[in-house]
């Protein structure tokens, strides 16, 4: 039971990264390995807010979402938007490097120093066999609610609809009307939304530091790719799992391989089932 | 200051084996690989296991380092080299990454993350400390010069026109009949088996390995090499993997120069720095500063 529930409370903490990871790759075919930098810009946005300004958590969370968003935004801009036409690989590299600027960025901001939020100390509350943190709670609650809002949008709305229209094929969705472009921006501030709650709620769980998002793009990559890249619901199915998979590794083997678990099932899952769990085969040549 | 300098231009050699490796795998071949490190830190390992634990001479060790990194290379390859682009890539660093946990914790094989120490070395003993230092610096520059030579040999052969077709459409070399996936096989395992015989000789030049020595950070200094230089072209890769090399080590003098700046901070300052090169070079300069030479066709002689 109780692994479970530490399953589930690593899987929110990567539930909305990947699914904004997931949202970016599938409007703008490339994995970009910003995500992990751009949830801790969030993390140290929403720093920023709650420990020197003194705003509450609440308050602050959404600063740190919108960081993250315009970081993202910005990245676009001078980096990723010139080189649309270029292919994934480049794409992939030089968010590798516009990873490294971010953090050391941050790095140079803050200094290397661990930083925590402003959390009132809490006992775990026992409900039988199984203990659980109020945070862990917020954490798994806020995660399921956002990812569950983004579902809903996308699924329902009008916006949501030109999103997938534009992910399909960008051509035939101009073609029939869809701002393509306003599309593009949305897709960016919801899924740079997504990333920074992502590196929030691992800001609770975790200690903020500038090399956070290295040790996060791993489990975020390997549950967009279980769960089939470009496919959301995949990615909180693949979240699920890799957080099951972390805390099962855990019992049986040394902790210390728990980073490793990401990339074995990173691995497995390209061998065994390249399009994922919940994605649709791509067409190649 | 010389002795300065020999340190500089040795430690500036196993950069350019390892970009003259990736450039065999990715400059010719467009196979992505961000696991360099990881065959760099097998050869390190593989040799050092070989040379101290099991009290070979050097030479095993060399060879040893090669053939595993030949192997890892391989398999890698085979078990990936069916994936296409992104994912290569990503398989590949979760490559390097898993190296890198097995030296960090299985201890009674690498000792961990307290280092490795290694007193074998490839040049006779008793020679003074300059000698030394020239004789490391003279291997490597043989290795160097080895690792060009193949490289180079091979662009020019019909293979490298098979690897370059690879790179820009594989139906083609295979609507041709070639078969892909062997070159592919070779390319990788060969620039694999150079990366690892870079590490091997590393390993016995510093004398004391850690996993920190094979970080991500290492390859990416050695990707800036060749997108800077010049993807594709080996002289383009010299002269990247000098810029590089001028860039990290040069930077080191600002720490007197710049006020408010500590050594932790400057760190900093120049990955950004190698991260916004990158970026910039593939915006602007996408060829790198020597691009790939065109291939001339021949043209048919006049008045024939």
């Amino acid at each position: 039971m109780q692994t479970i529930l530490n399953a589930i409370s690593s899987a929110a903490i990567i539930a909305p990264a990947a699914v904004g990871f997931t949202l970016l790759f599938a409007l703008f075919r490339f994995a970009n390995f910003a995500v992990g930098a751009l949830m801790t810009l969030g993390a140290f946005a929403c720093w920023t807010l709650n420990v020197p300004l003194g705003l509450p958590l609440w308050l602050a969370a959404p600063g740190g979402m919108a960081g993250a968003a315009a970081g993202l935004w910005l990245a676009d801009r001078l980096a990723y938007a010139p080189l649309r036409a270029a292919g994934g690989a480049t794409l992939l590299l030089v968010s590798i490097a516009v990873a490294l600027v971010v953090e050391n960025a941050l790095r140079l901001g803050y200094g290397g120093q661990i930083k925590g939020f402003d959390l009132p100390l809490s006992r775990p509350w026992l409900l039988g066999p199984v203990r659980i943190a109020p945070e862990q709670l917020g954490v798994i609650l806020v995660s399921a609610g956002a990812v569950a809002g983004v579902m809903l949008w996308l699924g329902l709305s009008r916006w949501g609809r030109a999103v997938r229209a534009a992910a399909d094929d960008p051509g035939l969705a101009a073609v029939r009307g869809v701002p393509v472009g306003r599309v593009h921006a949305a897709g960016i501030a919801g899924a740079g939304a997504l990333v920074g709650l992502g590196g929030v709620l691992a800001g609770v769980d975790l200690a903020i530091e500038p090399g956070l998002g290295w040790a996060l793009i791993i489990p975020v990559l390997a549950a967009a790719i279980l769960g089939g890249i470009g496919s959301p619901m995949g990615a909180v199915l693949g979240a699920l799992l890799v957080g099951l998979a972390e805390e099962v590794t855990a019992l049986v083997m040394s902790p210390s391989y728990k980073a490793a678990v990401g990339f074995v099932v990173i691995v497995l899952a390209l061998l065994l089932r390249p399009h994922g769990l919940m994605g649709r085969e791509l067409v190649r040549k | 200051m010389t002795a300065y300098l020999v340190a500089i231009l040795t430690s500036a050699g196993f950069y350019v084996v390892l970009a003259l490796a990736l450039n065999l795998q990715w400059g010719l071949t467009g196979m992505l690989n961000f696991g360099l490190a990881g065959f760099y830190a097998l050869g390190a390992y593989a040799s050092a296991i070989t040379t101290e634990t099991a009290g070979l001479p050097f030479v095993a060790g060399f060879a040893m380092a090669v053939a595993v990194g030949a192997v890892a290379g391989l398999a890698v390859a085979g078990l990936s080299a069916r994936l296409v682009g992104d994912f290569l890539a990503i398989a590949t660093l979760g490559f390097a990454e898993i190296v890198r946990f097995l030296a960090l914790n299985e201890d009674w094989l690498t000792r961990g993350p307290r280092g490795f120490p290694i007193a074998t070395r490839p040049i006779p003993e008793g020679l003074s400390r300059e000698a030394t230092a020239w004789a490391y610096l003279g291997l490597v520059a043989a290795l160097v010069i080895v690792a060009y030579l193949i490289v180079e040999r091979i662009r020019t052969a019909p293979m490298g026109r098979v690897l370059r077709a690879i790179r820009e459409d594989e139906l083609v070399p295979a609507a041709l009949g070639k078969d892909v996936f062997r070159f592919k096989l070779q390319a990788f395992a060969l620039g694999a088996a150079l990366a690892a015989a870079a590490g091997s000789l590393y390993a016995h030049w510093v004398q004391s390995i850690s996993p920190d020595h094979f970080t991500t950070a290492l390859a990416i200094g050695v990707w800036m090499s060749l997108i800077v230089g010049g993807a594709g072209n080996n002289r383009g890769v010299l002269v990247g993997a000098t810029l590089v090399m001028v860039i990290l080590e040069g930077s080191r003098f600002l720490t007197g120069v710049v006020p408010g700046l500590d050594a932790e901070s400057l760190s900093a300052l120049r990955i950004a720095l190698i991260g916004v090169l990158i970026v910039v070079t593939v915006r602007f300069r996408p060829e790198g500063l020597l691009p790939e030479p065109r291939i001339r066709l021949e043209t048919p002689a006049k008045g024939a």
